[in-house]
């Protein structure tokens, strides 16, 4: 494996991959960070461009995309509390509250070095475990997988500090939203009122980036028209200024980020675990680091607070399920999320089948995509810092010369993938839905989960009832389903004691 | 550092203004010479989302079919309703030649059959074939069967499970048990990435594969070609046609709105010829995706529109 991997690296170290790469991520960061675009839409729109390099060289450069992509977007979250993914939406939590005291550069860097950090783990978890991982991957049945979600439900309500019963009504809300649309056993149509838009249910691009991102950017407009003037040019204060003027440092000494190390290596298991297993995705893996993190914490009521381990958590996890997500893309040809299936397809236009032969038959080309990847790590490190310089200049504009811009790039973030004009509507009725949800104390992010995870969730459970002809007796010769069942009750009862 | 950054950014964007008006004189300036068709950018609609066959296939087809045509031919995607929505959007286009549709022929046929929309099979022109979609009945290598009849067999004894993708593999897979006078469980996955897994892992017995089996070389055995004819790749095992007398529809072709000049018609077909034969395309479709490359000009696919079509509403009233 070492000798291949150095084979890998003398294919894969060459100028042209580094600039490549470069590039990659430089476009990934600078698109991930523009509200409402995310890696898979820099991934989309970029591919094309790949047909003109070397398989290599183009498979580096989507990698780049992917890793900056998937990192851009913790830069609005932080700056604007304008998640433009829902995986950022995490780093919103604290990474905002940081911001308003004025260590937005710190916690740009924490974001960063997390980001980094943890894909590095996961890169190095994906070379070690894609041999062995596949005959593990294939015990995850349908029943498996619904314990898994249930499960994630249950860590989920206790992420806001809010009630645990908001959390719930939040997540089957969004769960129950998710269910418009084909029906997938019997394909007859749920909820769409004969609506050919909704035959396919609502898009997960409108529902995220409107309840989340455009709904905190109407709230930031409101509160400018509507909240409280503060006093005469205090307004006009800089992030800088406001560092300077507080005495808050900067600074972000590397010993003082790896003091952080167990969140670090927690928050990267998580997302590797998470990322491992196909279809989970991004945003999951953020959510549940964030609630592990917090419950591990000893002053978790600092939390949402601006405490920088919630961006740890979020970050490490979210970055690292970009390299894991390859374990099952490579050992099984079955793409880990969106973004693996791109990669998928940038595989073929560039002659490699994907598939459970693919280590075999090109393994050149996937040894050289581990260096690639690895590379691409030292890449982002220098490449993010530089940027943090940057987005620090855009965290001393003006709110009203920021957040119009913000409005519009919603807008186009929704419309460009599938080029829909309803969509756009669907997501402005998700900005107002969002609007009402935070009065309310409805965590809307929990909302956002359980519309992302609900079509999952319900093909699973109906897949098992199908499969096992509703016999739960099935459930005793699942140890994994019975594992995570039982951790679903003790989470449950456990917040229902705290309460 | 700040000014540096304003230099920089005012320079990018003076760079992308330039090109995009330099693109857009460049696209102008042969429209306003030529009047033949086609004197503008062309638009290869594609009904599903990024990332899959159809959508890799159409992105170097229309590369290919621009070179050939001797103008732009552009990509969209527009997934949804199992292709009806972009499907919707051609039908509804101007009959002109501008925009075209890329899809299977189930996103045109099996949506006016069985959901409330507003396009049926007429309201295509139908310009030409591309290529089948390799779709097959396909069980793990040791499973107790090797052929379909004996599948049968086993399942007069035994509950199996398959894996579907969608209601038109259900409709068809349904049909063959209630004409055997078996019984089995169709369990709906999203597309062979979950499908393949379930076999491997045992979860199901058997599966419907649209073409992907072929990745996983002899982990899988092919039971029975589901299209008209028999696999490429597996000339010695029997189609549904010769058995049962149905197909599924496995057509991926180019089509345009209903009543496109016979002119614009014979120059697209002509330059779908010339554009199939190119090498990247060649072997992106037979090396990579293990699919044949199967032209028919527009007559010949009406005339096999029609025949899927009569199949289609045989089996939907069977099994209704």
């Amino acid at each position: 494996m070492i000798e291949n991997l150095l084979l890998g690296f003398q294919a894969a170290f060459t100028v042209t991959n580094l600039m490549f790469i470069a590039a990659g991520i430089t476009l990934g960061i600078v698109i991930g960070a523009i509200p409402g675009l995310g890696s898979v839409t820099a991934m989309a729109v970029l591919i094309p461009i790949t047909f003109y390099m070397s398989p290599i060289s183009a498979i580096a450069f989507l990698v780049g995309v992917n890793k900056g992509g998937t990192s851009g977007g913790a830069v609005p979250a932080i700056l604007l509390n304008s998640p433009g993914t829902p995986e950022a939406a995490a780093a919103a939590l604290d990474g905002y509250p940081m911001a308003k005291r004025g260590e937005s550069r710190r916690a740009l860097k924490f974001a960063l070095f997390s980001s980094v950090t943890g894909d590095t783990i996961s890169d190095l978890l994906l070379i070690v475990l894609v041999v062995p991982f596949a005959a593990i991957a294939l015990q995850f049945g349908p029943l498996e997988y619904t314990s898994i979600l249930l499960f994630s439900f249950a860590l989920l309500s206790g992420i806001s500090s809010g009630s645990t019963v908001k959390a719930l009504i939040a997540i089957f809300l969004g769960v129950f939203l998710a269910s418009i649309g084909l029906d997938p056993v019997d394909s007859s149509q749920r909820m769409t009122f004969g609506e050919i838009n909704l035959y396919d249910g609502l898009s997960l691009a409108a529902v995220a980036i409107g309840s989340l991102a455009m709904a905190s950017v109407l709230q930031e407009l409101i509160d400018m028209r509507f909240g409280p003037q503060p006093a005469g040019p205090a307004k006009a204060e800089t992030a800088p200024e406001a560092e300077a003027r507080s005495g808050l440092k900067t600074a972000l000494p590397i010993g003082e980020f790896f003091s952080h190390w167990k969140t670090i290596i927690r928050s990267a298991l998580i997302g590797s675990g998470v990322g491992m297993l196909p279809g989970l995705g991004v945003t999951l893996a953020a959510f549940l680091s964030y609630g592990a993190t917090r419950r591990a914490s000893k002053t978790p009521q600092s939390f949402g607070t601006g405490n920088p381990e919630g961006i740890i958590a979020t970050e490490a996890a979210n970055s690292a399920v970009v390299g894991s997500n390859l374990v099952p893309t490579i050992a099984l040809g079955v793409p880990g999320n969106i973004a693996a299936a791109l990669l998928i397809g940038a595989f073929i236009i560039h002659g490699i089948v994907p598939g459970p032969f693919m280590l075999t038959m090109h393994g050149d080309v996937i040894y050289a995509l581990f260096a690639s990847m690895l590379m691409a790590n030292v890449v982002h490190l220098a490449i993010g810092r530089v940027g943090i310089q940057i987005w620090g200049w855009f965290a001393t504009l003006p709110k009203g010369l920021v957040l119009p811009p913000v409005f519009v790039m919603c807008i186009v973030g929704v419309y460009l993938p599938t080029q829909s004009l309803f969509d756009i509507w669907v997501m402005l009725a998700f900005a107002v839905l969002g609007l009402v949800m935070r009065r309310g104390g409805f965590p809307v992010v929990c909302l956002v989960i359980g519309f992302l995870l609900g079509d999952m969730f319900e093909t699973s459970l109906r897949q098992s009832l199908l499969l096992y002809q509703s016999d739960f007796t099935v459930i005793v010769e699942s140890p994994i389903a019975l594992v995570f069942l039982a951790l679903t009750g003790f989470v449950l009862i456990r917040a229902a004691r705290r309460a | 550092m700040i000014r540096l950054t304003r230099r920089t950014f005012a320079a990018a964007l003076t760079g992308v203004l330039t090109g995009a008006l330099a693109g857009a004189f460049a696209m102008a300036l042969p429209g306003a010479a030529l009047a033949e068709y086609p004197d503008k950018p062309v638009t290869l609609i594609i009904p599903y989302k990024a990332g899959g066959s159809t959508e890799t296939m159409g992105r170097v087809f229309a590369e290919a079919l621009g070179d050939a045509l001797g103008s732009q031919v552009i990509v969209r995607t527009r997934p949804g309703a199992g292709g009806a929505i972009g499907a919707t959007e051609v039908a509804k286009a101007p009959a002109d030649g501008y925009t075209l549709l890329f899809a299977a022929s189930t996103a045109i046929l099996w949506a006016p059959l069985t959901q409330d929309v507003d396009y049926g099979p007429e309201d295509f022109t139908y310009i030409s074939q591309i290529t089948v979609y390799q779709q097959a009945i396909v069980a793990r290598a040791d499973a107790p069967f090797n052929t379909f009849e004996e599948l049968i067999a086993h399942a007069k004894d035994n509950r199996l499970n398959y894996a579907d993708q969608g209601a038109v593999t259900k409709a068809f897979i349904d049909y063959l048990a209630k004409v055997e006078g078996v019984e089995w469980t169709g369990i709906p996955t999203k597309g062979g990435g979950e499908a393949m897994p379930f076999l491997l892992g045992g979860k199901v017995d058997f599966s419907y594969s649209g073409g992907v089996h072929s990745r996983y070389g002899d982990q899988m055995k092919v039971l029975m070609s589901l299209i008209s004819e028999r696999l490429a790749a597996s000339p010695d095992v029997a189609s549904i046609q010769e058995l049962y007398g149905v197909a599924i529809p496995g057509q991926a072709l180019i089509a345009g709105p209903a009543g496109l000049p016979a002119d614009v018609v014979a120059k697209l077909e002509a330059a779908i010829a010339k554009a199939i034969e190119e090498p990247k395309f060649v072997e992106l479709v037979t090396e990579n995706l293990k699919f044949p490359i199967a032209y028919q000009n527009s007559a010949d696919l009406t005339a096999d529109i029609d025949r899927t079509n009569e199949g289609l509403k045989k089996v939907l009233e069977a099994i209704q």
